[in-house]
C-alpha cells in the first residue's frame, strides 16, 4: 500500500544533539543561517532576561521570519526589557517594525500599563498616536481613563482625533465632559466637533 | 426596562470585531443566530447593555469571556469529507504542485492537526486513494496529532456512528468499513496508514520533531487560541514545513491575519498558504 507509517514516529525522536543553554542561544542569534537564528529566538522564550539580545538582534535582522519569531518571543517574556525595546522599535523608521512593535504590544497590557501614560506624553505626536493606537484593543480597565486625559490634554489634533474616534467606540458617560471639552478646546477645527459630537451621540443612546 | 436588544449598528460593530479577533465572519442571514448568543452572554454576564458588555469583551485582562463566546459562536464537529473542497484541492493541486517540484522519489509527508477522533486523517487518507492518480508512485505518510488522548484512542479504534459517515458515498462506505454493532469499523488497511500521535501544540518541546512536512491540515482550532498562540502555531508550523511546503486552514481561519511568513496561493478548489522556497529579504 502506497500510504505507509513513518520508519519512526515523530513523539519518539530522539533528544536534541546540542544542549540548548541560554548563554549558547544568544550566540546563536548572530548565526549566518536564519533557520539557527530562529530557532534560537523561539528557545530563548524559556530564558529570562534573554530581551536585551533579543532586542539587539531585531535591530538588525533582515530576515522575516526570524524578526517575527524574536517579536513573539520578546510578547512572550513581557518583562520591561522587552516592552523597553519595543518602544524603540516604534520609534523607528521601518513602518514593518513600528507595526510589529505595536501589534506586539497590544498583547502586553500588565508590561505596557505601567509605561503607558509615558507613552501618551512623549514629545513625539506619531509616537503618542501609536500609543492610542495600541489602545485599540489593549486589554486592560484604564483605556478609557487614558483616552479622556488625552482628548483633555493633548496639544495636537492628530492624536485627539484618533483618541476620540476611539472613545466613541469604548467611552461610557464618564467622557462625555472631556468630548465636551474636546469641543471647547478644538471649537474651529471641523473634523474634532463632528467626531466629538458623533462619540456623545453614541454615548447618550447607551 | 425594556429588555436587553442587539441593534443593527451594534451587531455590525460586533461582527467587525469579532472578524479580527477570529477571522469568522457572519453574514446579515446569521443575525438571529449572533443575536441569539450575544443575548445569551449578555445575561450570563449581567450587563443589561450591549455597550457593556462589548466592552468587557474587548477589554477583559483574562480574555476569558471573549473565549467563551467564541466557543458558543462555532460548531465543534468532525465528520468525515467535512470541508471536501480541501481534500479536492489536495488531489488536483497540491499534491500534483508537490511532485512537479520533486527532485528524487522521497516520501511526501501530512501533518493533520488536531486528528480529533481520525476522520480528518482517515478522509485524507480515502481522498489520495481514490483520487490521487500518482499514489502508486509515491509513498505518503500521514501523521495525525491531538493533545487529547482519550480521542487519540479513539481515533487509533476507528469507530464511527451514523453522523460521522453520513456524508461519505456509499460506494466507499462499503469498501473502507464493516457495519459492525457499535457503529462503522474502518478497515485495518487505513487504521494501519495513519500515525496518531499526542502533540501540544502551544508546547516547543512537542512540536520540536515534527518537521520536513510537505502539507500541514490544521483546521478550525486556531479560532480557539489566543492572538499569541495562534502566532506561536504559526511559527511552528513553518518549521514544521519543507519550503514550499503548504498549510491548510479551515474555512473561516485566514493566516494573513496571524503571521505575514506565508504566501497566499489561489487554487481553483481553495485558498491555502505557502511556506515560501526561498529567503525572503
Amino acid at each position: 500500500m502506497p500510504l505507509i507509517k513513518p520508519q519512526r514516529s515523530p513523539d519518539a525522536a530522539p533528544a536534541r544533539e546540542l544542549e540548548r543553554d541560554c548563554a549558547s542561544l544568544v550566540i546563536s542569534l548572530n548565526n549566518p543561517s536564519p533557520v539557527t537564528r530562529r530557532w534560537a529566538a523561539r528557545d530563548l522564550a524559556d530564558c529570562p532576561g534573554s530581551s536585551g539580545a533579543l532586542v539587539a538582534r531585531l535591530g538588525e535582522e533582515s530576515d522575516a521570519s526570524v524578526r517575527e519569531v524574536i517579536l513573539t518571543t520578546l510578547t512572550r517574556l513581557g518583562d520591561a526589557a522587552a516592552v523597553a525595546g519595543l518602544v524603540q522599535c516604534m520609534r523607528s523608521d521601518d513602518a514593518a517594525l513600528r507595526n510589529e512593535a505595536i501589534e506586539a504590544m497590544k498583547l502586553l497590557p500588565d508590561a505596557v500599563a505601567p509605561i503607558m501614560r509615558d507613552l501618551l506624553a512623549d514629545p513625539d505626536s506619531d509616537l503618542r498616536i501609536f500609543a492610542v493606537n495600541i489602545l485599540e484593543s489593549l486589554k486592560h480597565p484604564d483605556v478609557e481613563l487614558w483616552l479622556r486625559e488625552v482628548i483633555e490634554r493633548d496639544p495636537h489634533i492628530n492624536v485627539c482625533a484618533t483618541a476620540v474616534d476611539l472613545l466613541g467606540e469604548v467611552g461610557s458617560a464618564a467622557a462625555l465632559d472631556s468630548l465636551y471639552q474636546l469641543k471647547a478646546r478644538f471649537a474651529g477645527q471641523a473634523y474634532i466637533v463632528f467626531a466629538a459630537d458623533l462619540a456623545i451621540k453614541r454615548i447618550q443612546q447607551d | 426596562m425594556p429588555a436587553p436588544s442587539i441593534s443593527e449598528e451594534d451587531f455590525h460593530k460586533f461582527r467587525e470585531y469579532f472578524y479580527r479577533k477570529t477571522g469568522i465572519q457572519y453574514e446579515v442571514s446569521k443575525r438571529y443566530f449572533v443575536d441569539k448568543r450575544l443575548l445569551e452572554r449578555m445575561a450570563a454576564t449581567d450587563n443589561a447593555l450591549f455597550r457593556s458588555y462589548f466592552t468587557m469583551l474587548r477589554f477583559q485582562a483574562s480574555g476569558e469571556e471573549l473565549q467563551v463566546l467564541t466557543n458558543l459562536m462555532t460548531v465543534n464537529e468532525t465528520y468525515f469529507f467535512r470541508e471536501e473542497y480541501q481534500f479536492k484541492c489536495l488531489v488536483d493541486s497540491i499534491m500534483p504542485h508537490l511532485v512537479e517540484k520533486k527532485r528524487d522519489q522521497t516520501t511526501l509527508r501530512i501533518w493533520v492537526i488536531p486528528s480529533s477522533s481520525g476522520e480528518e486523517p482517515y478522509s485524507i487518507a480515502i481522498y489520495l486513494l481514490e483520487h490521487w492518480a500518482d499514489i502508486h508512485n509515491y509513498d505518503v505518510e500521514i501523521v495525525a496529532s491531538d493533545i487529547d488522548t482519550t480521542i487519540l484512542t479513539q481515533a487509533r479504534r476507528g469507530l464511527y456512528s451514523d453522523r460521522s459517515i453520513g456524508q461519505l458515498p456509499l460506494p466507499l462506505l462499503q469498501k473502507y468499513f464493516r457495519k459492525s454493532r457499535d457503529g462503522y469499523q474502518i478497515s485495518d488497511e487505513l487504521r494501519g496508514a495513519v500515525e496518531f500521535t499526542r502533540v501540544n501544540l502551544s508546547e516547543p518541546a512537542d512540536t520540536r520533531p515534527y518537521r520536513n512536512f510537505d502539507v500541514v491540515f490544521c483546521r478550525n482550532l486556531l479560532i480557539y487560541f489566543d492572538d499569541l498562540s495562534r502566532k506561536t502555531a504559526a511559527e511552528t508550523f513553518y518549521d514544521a514545513l519543507k519550503p514550499g511546503g503548504f498549510i491548510c486552514l479551515g474555512h473561516s481561519e485566514s493566516m494573513s491575519r496571524i503571521s505575514s511568513l506565508y504566501k497566499v496561493v489561489k487554487f481553483p478548489q481553495a485558498i491555502v498558504y505557502q511556506k515560501p522556497t526561498e529567503r525572503q529579504p
